[in-house]
Protein backbone atom coordinates (compact mmCIF):
# COMPACT_ATOMS: atom_id res chain seq x y z
CA UNK A 1 0.00 0.00 0.00
CA UNK A 2 3.29 2.31 0.67
CA UNK A 3 3.91 2.07 -3.30
CA UNK A 4 3.44 5.51 -5.43
CA UNK A 5 3.02 5.58 -8.89
CA UNK A 6 6.20 5.44 -10.71
CA UNK A 7 8.31 4.51 -7.90
CA UNK A 8 9.39 1.48 -6.60
CA UNK A 9 6.72 -1.41 -8.11
CA UNK A 10 5.23 0.22 -11.44
CA UNK A 11 3.03 -2.95 -12.23
CA UNK A 12 1.67 -3.09 -8.42
CA UNK A 13 0.75 1.02 -8.71
CA UNK A 14 -0.63 -0.19 -12.11
CA UNK A 15 -3.00 -2.76 -10.06
CA UNK A 16 -4.12 -0.60 -7.77
CA UNK A 17 -4.85 2.31 -9.80
CA UNK A 18 -7.35 0.57 -11.59
CA UNK A 19 -8.57 -1.34 -8.27
CA UNK A 20 -9.03 1.70 -7.29
CA UNK A 21 -10.88 3.08 -10.00
CA UNK A 22 -13.23 0.16 -9.90
CA UNK A 23 -13.70 -0.04 -6.05
CA UNK A 24 -14.11 3.25 -4.07
CA UNK A 25 -13.96 1.97 -0.84
CA UNK A 26 -11.66 -0.20 1.27
CA UNK A 27 -12.39 -3.52 2.59
CA UNK A 28 -15.87 -2.68 5.27
CA UNK A 29 -14.81 -2.92 8.59
CA UNK A 30 -15.92 0.15 10.19
CA UNK A 31 -19.11 1.17 10.19
CA UNK A 32 -18.00 4.58 8.10
CA UNK A 33 -16.31 2.51 5.52
CA UNK A 34 -19.49 0.22 4.94
CA UNK A 35 -21.93 2.54 4.76
CA UNK A 36 -19.49 4.25 1.71
CA UNK A 37 -19.44 0.84 0.18
CA UNK A 38 -23.17 0.65 -0.01
CA UNK A 39 -23.32 4.35 -1.39
CA UNK A 40 -20.59 3.73 -3.88
CA UNK A 41 -20.90 0.55 -5.47
CA UNK A 42 -23.53 -0.09 -7.97
CA UNK A 43 -24.74 -3.78 -7.08
CA UNK A 44 -24.81 -2.77 -3.62
CA UNK A 45 -26.83 0.43 -3.61
CA UNK A 46 -30.05 -1.59 -3.92
CA UNK A 47 -29.07 -2.22 -0.09
CA UNK A 48 -30.13 0.29 2.54
CA UNK A 49 -27.02 2.06 4.13
CA UNK A 50 -28.14 1.16 7.21
CA UNK A 51 -30.44 -1.73 8.61
CA UNK A 52 -31.45 -3.01 11.91
CA UNK A 53 -30.68 -6.71 12.56
CA UNK A 54 -34.30 -7.82 13.31
CA UNK A 55 -35.35 -6.10 10.16
CA UNK A 56 -33.36 -9.35 8.37
CA UNK A 57 -34.21 -12.10 10.34
CA UNK A 58 -34.80 -14.93 8.28
CA UNK A 59 -38.15 -16.25 10.48
CA UNK A 60 -40.84 -18.40 9.47
CA UNK A 61 -41.92 -16.03 6.83
CA UNK A 62 -38.65 -17.52 5.20
CA UNK A 63 -37.98 -14.55 2.86
CA UNK A 64 -40.81 -15.66 -0.03
CA UNK A 65 -40.02 -12.43 -2.19
CA UNK A 66 -36.45 -13.12 -2.18
CA UNK A 67 -36.73 -16.66 -3.03
CA UNK A 68 -39.09 -15.35 -6.25
CA UNK A 69 -36.36 -12.94 -7.10
CA UNK A 70 -34.03 -15.82 -6.91
CA UNK A 71 -35.80 -18.41 -8.96
CA UNK A 72 -36.82 -15.18 -11.62
CA UNK A 73 -32.97 -14.90 -11.99
CA UNK A 74 -32.76 -19.00 -12.19
CA UNK A 75 -35.25 -18.51 -15.09
CA UNK A 76 -33.74 -15.46 -16.85
CA UNK A 77 -30.24 -18.18 -16.78
CA UNK A 78 -31.47 -20.75 -18.03
CA UNK A 79 -34.30 -19.23 -19.92
CA UNK A 80 -31.33 -17.92 -22.09
CA UNK A 81 -29.54 -21.28 -22.71
CA UNK A 82 -32.25 -22.90 -23.42
CA UNK A 83 -33.34 -19.83 -26.12
CA UNK A 84 -29.87 -21.21 -28.19
CA UNK A 85 -31.87 -23.97 -29.17
CA UNK A 86 -35.08 -23.16 -29.56
CA UNK A 87 -36.72 -22.35 -32.78
CA UNK A 88 -40.13 -20.67 -32.30
CA UNK A 89 -41.28 -22.78 -35.71
CA UNK A 90 -44.71 -25.39 -35.74
CA UNK A 91 -42.00 -27.56 -37.51
CA UNK A 92 -38.99 -27.20 -35.61
CA UNK A 93 -40.05 -26.46 -31.74
CA UNK A 94 -40.89 -29.85 -30.81
CA UNK A 95 -37.98 -31.24 -32.02
CA UNK A 96 -35.61 -28.76 -30.41
CA UNK A 97 -37.04 -29.29 -27.41
CA UNK A 98 -36.32 -33.15 -28.13
CA UNK A 99 -32.45 -31.87 -28.66
CA UNK A 100 -32.41 -30.14 -25.65
CA UNK A 101 -33.12 -33.10 -23.55
CA UNK A 102 -30.98 -35.44 -25.58
CA UNK A 103 -28.24 -34.20 -27.73
CA UNK A 104 -27.96 -30.76 -25.94
CA UNK A 105 -24.90 -31.81 -22.72
CA UNK A 106 -26.86 -31.22 -19.33
CA UNK A 107 -29.71 -30.00 -22.20
CA UNK A 108 -31.87 -31.51 -19.91
CA UNK A 109 -31.07 -30.67 -16.25
CA UNK A 110 -31.47 -26.81 -17.65
CA UNK A 111 -34.73 -27.52 -19.12
CA UNK A 112 -35.92 -29.33 -15.85
CA UNK A 113 -34.75 -26.57 -14.06
CA UNK A 114 -36.12 -24.48 -16.37
CA UNK A 115 -39.49 -25.89 -15.79
CA UNK A 116 -39.26 -26.55 -11.88
CA UNK A 117 -38.25 -23.06 -11.40
CA UNK A 118 -40.96 -21.64 -13.45
CA UNK A 119 -43.55 -23.79 -11.43
CA UNK A 120 -41.86 -22.87 -8.37
CA UNK A 121 -41.75 -19.14 -8.75
CA UNK A 122 -45.39 -19.06 -9.12
CA UNK A 123 -45.88 -20.81 -6.35
CA UNK A 124 -43.60 -18.79 -4.29
CA UNK A 125 -45.15 -15.61 -5.42
CA UNK A 126 -48.81 -16.97 -5.11
CA UNK A 127 -47.33 -17.90 -0.94
CA UNK A 128 -45.45 -14.31 -0.45
CA UNK A 129 -49.07 -12.27 -1.62
CA UNK A 130 -50.50 -14.59 0.83
CA UNK A 131 -47.47 -13.85 3.82
CA UNK A 132 -48.27 -10.27 2.95
CA UNK A 133 -51.84 -10.61 3.04
CA UNK A 134 -52.07 -12.26 6.60
CA UNK A 135 -49.63 -9.97 8.46
CA UNK A 136 -51.30 -6.82 7.01
CA UNK A 137 -48.29 -5.81 5.60
CA UNK A 138 -50.57 -4.35 2.63
CA UNK A 139 -50.64 -1.23 4.68
CA UNK A 140 -50.57 2.28 4.64
CA UNK A 141 -47.65 2.93 4.00
CA UNK A 142 -47.33 0.03 1.56
CA UNK A 143 -50.41 0.35 -0.42
CA UNK A 144 -48.74 1.30 -3.74
CA UNK A 145 -46.28 -1.32 -3.37
CA UNK A 146 -48.74 -3.94 -2.62
CA UNK A 147 -50.59 -2.83 -6.18
CA UNK A 148 -47.01 -2.97 -7.71
CA UNK A 149 -47.04 -7.06 -6.15
CA UNK A 150 -50.21 -7.63 -7.72
CA UNK A 151 -48.86 -6.74 -11.13
CA UNK A 152 -46.09 -8.46 -10.34
CA UNK A 153 -48.01 -11.69 -9.94
CA UNK A 154 -50.08 -11.36 -13.00
CA UNK A 155 -46.84 -11.14 -14.71
CA UNK A 156 -45.33 -14.26 -13.05
CA UNK A 157 -48.75 -15.39 -14.76
CA UNK A 158 -48.74 -14.70 -18.01
CA UNK A 159 -45.12 -15.74 -18.13
CA UNK A 160 -46.25 -19.07 -16.83
CA UNK A 161 -49.11 -19.20 -19.32
CA UNK A 162 -46.67 -18.29 -22.25
CA UNK A 163 -44.37 -20.14 -21.41
CA UNK A 164 -46.75 -23.73 -22.18
CA UNK A 165 -47.19 -23.24 -25.33
CA UNK A 166 -43.66 -23.00 -26.48
CA UNK A 167 -42.61 -26.81 -25.95
CA UNK A 168 -45.63 -26.94 -28.88
CA UNK A 169 -46.55 -30.70 -27.77
CA UNK A 170 -50.20 -31.46 -27.56
CA UNK A 171 -50.75 -30.51 -24.20
CA UNK A 172 -49.34 -27.17 -24.92
CA UNK A 173 -51.50 -26.56 -28.23
CA UNK A 174 -54.86 -27.66 -26.17
CA UNK A 175 -53.97 -25.80 -22.96
CA UNK A 176 -54.04 -22.94 -25.14
CA UNK A 177 -56.59 -23.47 -26.97
CA UNK A 178 -58.82 -23.83 -23.25
CA UNK A 179 -56.72 -20.82 -22.51
CA UNK A 180 -57.41 -18.65 -24.95
CA UNK A 181 -61.71 -19.98 -25.37
CA UNK A 182 -61.64 -18.35 -21.41
CA UNK A 183 -60.53 -15.07 -22.59
CA UNK A 184 -62.98 -15.18 -26.05
CA UNK A 185 -65.98 -15.51 -23.51
CA UNK A 186 -65.01 -11.73 -21.85
CA UNK A 187 -67.91 -9.62 -23.13
CA UNK A 188 -67.04 -7.07 -25.68
CA UNK A 189 -63.57 -7.33 -25.54
CA UNK A 190 -63.33 -11.50 -25.81
CA UNK A 191 -63.30 -12.39 -29.37
CA UNK A 192 -60.47 -9.44 -30.26
CA UNK A 193 -58.41 -10.44 -27.11
CA UNK A 194 -58.41 -14.06 -28.60
CA UNK A 195 -57.22 -12.92 -32.29
CA UNK A 196 -54.78 -10.55 -30.63
CA UNK A 197 -53.24 -13.33 -28.16
CA UNK A 198 -53.23 -15.79 -31.58
CA UNK A 199 -52.46 -13.82 -34.31
CA UNK A 200 -55.16 -15.52 -35.88
CA UNK A 201 -58.41 -18.07 -35.30
CA UNK A 202 -56.31 -20.48 -34.08
CA UNK A 203 -54.13 -22.11 -32.33
CA UNK A 204 -51.04 -22.05 -35.02
CA UNK A 205 -47.72 -20.60 -36.18
CA UNK A 206 -49.04 -16.81 -35.12
CA UNK A 207 -49.68 -18.09 -31.65
CA UNK A 208 -46.40 -19.52 -31.15
CA UNK A 209 -44.01 -16.32 -32.15
CA UNK A 210 -46.67 -14.36 -30.32
CA UNK A 211 -46.07 -16.11 -27.48
CA UNK A 212 -42.05 -16.87 -27.89
CA UNK A 213 -42.02 -13.19 -28.34
CA UNK A 214 -44.36 -12.46 -24.71
CA UNK A 215 -42.50 -14.86 -22.94
CA UNK A 216 -38.99 -14.05 -24.07
CA UNK A 217 -38.80 -9.99 -24.06
CA UNK A 218 -42.27 -8.21 -23.68
CA UNK A 219 -43.24 -10.25 -20.15
CA UNK A 220 -39.44 -10.69 -18.44
CA UNK A 221 -39.10 -6.55 -19.41
CA UNK A 222 -42.35 -5.52 -17.77
CA UNK A 223 -41.68 -7.73 -14.60
CA UNK A 224 -38.24 -6.34 -14.01
CA UNK A 225 -39.27 -2.82 -14.45
CA UNK A 226 -41.92 -3.36 -11.80
CA UNK A 227 -39.19 -5.36 -9.62
CA UNK A 228 -37.53 -2.42 -9.69
CA UNK A 229 -39.89 -0.39 -8.62
CA UNK A 230 -41.03 -2.82 -6.33
CA UNK A 231 -37.76 -2.98 -4.33
CA UNK A 232 -37.05 0.54 -4.37
CA UNK A 233 -40.34 1.24 -2.02
CA UNK A 234 -39.36 -1.62 -0.34
CA UNK A 235 -36.43 0.23 1.18
CA UNK A 236 -38.55 3.35 0.78
CA UNK A 237 -40.99 1.81 3.36
CA UNK A 238 -38.70 0.23 5.35
CA UNK A 239 -38.83 -3.57 7.22
CA UNK A 240 -41.08 -4.32 9.97
CA UNK A 241 -39.14 -7.24 11.16
CA UNK A 242 -37.56 -10.24 9.56
CA UNK A 243 -37.67 -11.24 5.74
CA UNK B 1 -72.12 50.66 -18.81
CA UNK B 2 -69.49 49.32 -17.09
CA UNK B 3 -66.02 51.52 -18.25
CA UNK B 4 -63.84 48.56 -19.04
CA UNK B 5 -64.86 47.51 -22.18
CA UNK B 6 -63.87 43.55 -21.11
CA UNK B 7 -66.30 43.73 -18.01
CA UNK B 8 -69.23 42.50 -20.66
CA UNK B 9 -70.36 39.01 -20.96
CA UNK B 10 -68.87 39.44 -24.20
CA UNK B 11 -65.80 41.05 -23.04
CA UNK B 12 -64.86 38.29 -20.44
CA UNK B 13 -64.99 35.65 -22.76
CA UNK B 14 -62.42 37.58 -25.18
CA UNK B 15 -60.33 38.06 -22.19
CA UNK B 16 -60.83 34.47 -21.50
CA UNK B 17 -59.37 33.76 -25.09
CA UNK B 18 -57.05 36.10 -25.27
CA UNK B 19 -53.01 34.58 -25.45
CA UNK B 20 -49.47 35.29 -25.81
CA UNK B 21 -47.72 33.62 -29.04
CA UNK B 22 -45.72 31.51 -26.51
CA UNK B 23 -49.17 30.39 -25.14
CA UNK B 24 -50.74 29.39 -28.36
CA UNK B 25 -47.59 27.64 -29.79
CA UNK B 26 -47.63 25.77 -26.26
CA UNK B 27 -51.29 25.05 -26.69
CA UNK B 28 -50.66 24.04 -30.28
CA UNK B 29 -47.68 21.89 -29.95
CA UNK B 30 -49.78 20.22 -27.01
CA UNK B 31 -52.54 19.52 -29.27
CA UNK B 32 -50.59 18.15 -31.98
CA UNK B 33 -48.47 15.84 -29.60
CA UNK B 34 -51.24 14.28 -27.80
CA UNK B 35 -52.96 14.18 -31.23
CA UNK B 36 -49.85 11.79 -32.44
CA UNK B 37 -49.62 9.53 -29.69
CA UNK B 38 -53.31 8.82 -29.94
CA UNK B 39 -53.15 8.29 -33.70
CA UNK B 40 -50.01 6.15 -32.62
CA UNK B 41 -51.25 3.94 -30.05
CA UNK B 42 -54.56 3.71 -32.46
CA UNK B 43 -51.41 2.24 -35.48
CA UNK B 44 -50.15 0.49 -32.87
CA UNK B 45 -53.00 -1.82 -31.79
CA UNK B 46 -54.19 -1.92 -35.12
CA UNK B 47 -50.46 -3.62 -36.20
CA UNK B 48 -51.13 -6.33 -33.61
CA UNK B 49 -54.67 -7.28 -35.71
CA UNK B 50 -53.15 -8.83 -38.82
CA UNK B 51 -55.41 -8.37 -41.63
CA UNK B 52 -54.79 -11.95 -43.36
CA UNK B 53 -53.71 -15.02 -41.29
CA UNK B 54 -52.05 -17.86 -42.90
CA UNK B 55 -54.60 -19.81 -41.55
CA UNK B 56 -55.52 -23.20 -43.66
CA UNK B 57 -58.40 -22.85 -45.97
CA UNK B 58 -62.02 -23.38 -44.48
CA UNK B 59 -63.02 -25.44 -47.22
CA UNK B 60 -61.32 -28.38 -48.53
CA UNK B 61 -61.31 -31.68 -50.06
CA UNK B 62 -61.60 -34.90 -47.87
CA UNK B 63 -60.20 -38.00 -48.61
CA UNK B 64 -62.73 -40.23 -48.81
CA UNK B 65 -65.36 -40.51 -51.64
CA UNK B 66 -69.04 -40.19 -51.82
CA UNK B 67 -68.84 -44.11 -52.99
CA UNK B 68 -66.54 -45.39 -50.20
CA UNK B 69 -68.32 -43.60 -47.20
CA UNK B 70 -71.70 -45.12 -48.34
CA UNK B 71 -70.96 -48.31 -50.12
CA UNK B 72 -73.00 -47.27 -52.97
CA UNK B 73 -76.81 -46.18 -52.46
CA UNK B 74 -79.83 -48.63 -52.94
CA UNK B 75 -81.67 -47.76 -55.80
CA UNK B 76 -85.01 -49.05 -54.54
CA UNK B 77 -84.73 -47.49 -50.97
CA UNK B 78 -82.90 -44.57 -51.73
CA UNK B 79 -80.59 -45.58 -48.80
CA UNK B 80 -76.88 -46.00 -48.28
CA UNK B 81 -75.33 -49.74 -48.73
CA UNK B 82 -73.10 -49.61 -46.28
CA UNK B 83 -76.06 -48.58 -43.30
CA UNK B 84 -76.84 -46.15 -40.95
CA UNK B 85 -75.06 -44.13 -38.38
CA UNK B 86 -71.55 -44.81 -39.83
CA UNK B 87 -68.81 -42.11 -39.22
CA UNK B 88 -66.00 -41.68 -41.36
CA UNK B 89 -63.41 -40.52 -38.88
CA UNK B 90 -60.41 -40.43 -41.45
CA UNK B 91 -57.31 -39.39 -40.97
CA UNK B 92 -57.07 -36.11 -42.72
CA UNK B 93 -60.66 -35.36 -41.41
CA UNK B 94 -59.30 -35.87 -37.94
CA UNK B 95 -56.62 -33.31 -38.23
CA UNK B 96 -58.73 -30.71 -39.76
CA UNK B 97 -61.88 -31.34 -37.34
CA UNK B 98 -64.36 -32.57 -39.53
CA UNK B 99 -66.13 -36.12 -39.08
CA UNK B 100 -68.59 -37.05 -41.79
CA UNK B 101 -71.62 -39.04 -40.93
CA UNK B 102 -74.07 -41.07 -43.13
CA UNK B 103 -77.64 -42.12 -42.18
CA UNK B 104 -80.84 -43.06 -43.86
CA UNK B 105 -81.85 -39.40 -44.86
CA UNK B 106 -78.43 -38.67 -46.14
CA UNK B 107 -74.74 -37.33 -45.09
CA UNK B 108 -73.85 -34.55 -42.89
CA UNK B 109 -70.68 -33.26 -41.57
CA UNK B 110 -70.05 -32.49 -37.45
CA UNK B 111 -67.70 -29.74 -37.30
CA UNK B 112 -65.29 -31.00 -34.19
CA UNK B 113 -64.65 -27.99 -32.07
CA UNK B 114 -65.96 -28.47 -29.08
CA UNK B 115 -68.42 -25.73 -27.31
CA UNK B 116 -66.93 -25.82 -24.24
CA UNK B 117 -63.46 -24.22 -25.03
CA UNK B 118 -62.61 -25.40 -28.34
CA UNK B 119 -60.75 -28.72 -28.29
CA UNK B 120 -61.56 -31.45 -30.66
CA UNK B 121 -63.96 -34.19 -29.62
CA UNK B 122 -62.91 -37.80 -30.34
CA UNK B 123 -65.24 -40.37 -32.16
CA UNK B 124 -66.28 -43.55 -30.38
CA UNK B 125 -68.15 -46.06 -32.16
CA UNK B 126 -69.07 -47.45 -29.27
CA UNK B 127 -69.40 -46.56 -25.30
CA UNK B 128 -69.84 -43.41 -25.31
CA UNK B 129 -72.19 -42.72 -21.97
CA UNK B 130 -72.39 -40.76 -19.10
CA UNK B 131 -70.85 -43.24 -16.92
CA UNK B 132 -73.58 -43.18 -14.50
CA UNK B 133 -76.63 -43.85 -16.44
CA UNK B 134 -77.09 -45.81 -20.14
CA UNK B 135 -77.26 -43.76 -23.01
CA UNK B 136 -80.76 -44.62 -23.62
CA UNK B 137 -81.88 -43.70 -20.04
CA UNK B 138 -80.08 -40.12 -20.01
CA UNK B 139 -81.58 -39.92 -23.51
CA UNK B 140 -85.21 -40.94 -22.35
CA UNK B 141 -85.04 -38.11 -19.66
CA UNK B 142 -84.54 -35.54 -21.98
CA UNK B 143 -88.16 -36.80 -23.40
CA UNK B 144 -86.90 -36.57 -27.53
CA UNK B 145 -84.64 -38.73 -28.42
CA UNK B 146 -86.02 -41.60 -30.86
CA UNK B 147 -84.28 -44.85 -31.25
CA UNK B 148 -81.78 -44.68 -33.34
CA UNK B 149 -80.10 -41.38 -32.05
CA UNK B 150 -79.79 -43.53 -28.62
CA UNK B 151 -77.36 -45.05 -30.23
CA UNK B 152 -74.04 -45.33 -28.04
CA UNK B 153 -71.78 -43.94 -30.70
CA UNK B 154 -70.98 -40.25 -30.49
CA UNK B 155 -67.81 -37.96 -29.61
CA UNK B 156 -66.46 -37.08 -26.22
CA UNK B 157 -64.04 -34.05 -25.86
CA UNK B 158 -60.95 -35.09 -24.44
CA UNK B 159 -60.17 -31.88 -22.32
CA UNK B 160 -63.18 -31.77 -20.09
CA UNK B 161 -64.82 -34.63 -21.14
CA UNK B 162 -67.99 -33.29 -22.40
CA UNK B 163 -69.94 -35.95 -24.48
CA UNK B 164 -72.74 -35.55 -27.72
CA UNK B 165 -74.88 -37.76 -29.76
CA UNK B 166 -74.40 -38.78 -33.33
CA UNK B 167 -76.44 -35.67 -34.09
CA UNK B 168 -73.96 -33.77 -31.94
CA UNK B 169 -76.07 -32.72 -29.58
CA UNK B 170 -74.62 -32.44 -26.00
CA UNK B 171 -75.74 -34.56 -23.55
CA UNK B 172 -73.09 -35.13 -20.81
CA UNK B 173 -70.09 -32.52 -19.05
CA UNK B 174 -69.72 -28.70 -19.58
CA UNK B 175 -70.76 -28.42 -23.09
CA UNK B 176 -73.02 -25.79 -23.01
CA UNK B 177 -74.82 -26.34 -26.96
CA UNK B 178 -74.51 -29.01 -29.68
CA UNK B 179 -71.73 -29.07 -32.17
CA UNK B 180 -72.10 -27.27 -35.58
CA UNK B 181 -72.92 -28.45 -38.60
CA UNK B 182 -70.90 -27.77 -41.58
CA UNK B 183 -71.60 -28.08 -45.52
CA UNK B 184 -70.99 -31.17 -47.60
CA UNK B 185 -71.11 -31.51 -51.25
CA UNK B 186 -70.01 -34.31 -53.55
CA UNK B 187 -67.03 -32.84 -56.06
CA UNK B 188 -66.81 -33.92 -60.19
CA UNK B 189 -64.06 -36.80 -58.85
CA UNK B 190 -66.82 -38.17 -56.55
CA UNK B 191 -64.67 -36.54 -53.38
CA UNK B 192 -66.67 -34.93 -50.51
CA UNK B 193 -65.66 -31.10 -49.94
CA UNK B 194 -66.63 -29.68 -46.47
CA UNK B 195 -66.89 -26.37 -45.92
CA UNK B 196 -65.44 -25.30 -42.35
CA UNK B 197 -66.77 -21.83 -43.16
CA UNK B 198 -69.99 -22.50 -44.01
CA UNK B 199 -72.10 -23.52 -40.97
CA UNK B 200 -75.55 -25.19 -41.63
CA UNK B 201 -77.00 -26.20 -38.30
CA UNK B 202 -76.38 -23.82 -35.60
CA UNK B 203 -77.96 -24.56 -32.23
CA UNK B 204 -78.20 -22.74 -29.24
CA UNK B 205 -77.80 -24.53 -25.75
CA UNK B 206 -81.21 -26.33 -24.52
CA UNK B 207 -81.85 -26.99 -28.35
CA UNK B 208 -81.80 -30.58 -28.70
CA UNK B 209 -84.13 -30.54 -31.67
CA UNK B 210 -82.72 -32.98 -34.46
CA UNK B 211 -81.56 -31.25 -37.78
CA UNK B 212 -83.42 -31.98 -40.81
CA UNK B 213 -80.10 -30.76 -42.41
CA UNK B 214 -78.52 -33.40 -45.38
CA UNK B 215 -76.79 -33.85 -48.68
CA UNK B 216 -79.20 -36.22 -50.22
CA UNK B 217 -77.99 -39.79 -51.04
CA UNK B 218 -80.22 -39.70 -54.59
CA UNK B 219 -79.27 -36.26 -56.03
CA UNK B 220 -76.31 -36.09 -54.28
CA UNK B 221 -77.52 -32.09 -53.12
CA UNK B 222 -78.16 -30.56 -49.87
CA UNK B 223 -81.75 -30.29 -48.92
CA UNK B 224 -81.17 -26.92 -47.85
CA UNK B 225 -82.98 -27.60 -44.14
CA UNK B 226 -80.67 -25.30 -42.61
CA UNK B 227 -80.96 -24.42 -38.71
CA UNK B 228 -80.13 -21.35 -36.69
CA UNK B 229 -78.05 -19.46 -39.61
Amino acid sequence: MSATPGQANPLRAFVEQVWGSIFRHGMPTTDKVAARTALTNFFLHIHPVRVKKSAIRVSYTLCLGGLSFFLFILLTITGLFLMFYYIPSVDQAYQNIKDLQFVAVFGDIIRNMHRWAAHGMVITVWLHMARVFYQGAYKPPREFNWVIGTLLLLTTLLLSFSGYLLPWDQLAIWAITVGTNMAKYAPIVGPYTRYLLLGSNQVAQGALIRFYVLHVIALPLIGFLLMVVHFWRVRKDGFTGGL
Amino acid sequence: MALNPYDTPRGRLQHRLEATRRQFLLLMGGLGALGATIFGSVEVLKFMFPGATNDAPAQFKTDITFTELTGGVDPATKKAMIGANVVAATQAGIAKRVNLVVDDAGIYAVYLVCTHLGCTPNYFPQGVTNGTTTPDGDAKSRGVRSGAEQATNGWECPCHGSRYFIDSTNFYGPAPRPMDWIDVQVAPDDHLVVDRGKLVVVRQPGDNSSPQWRLLLDSKKSNGKTLGV
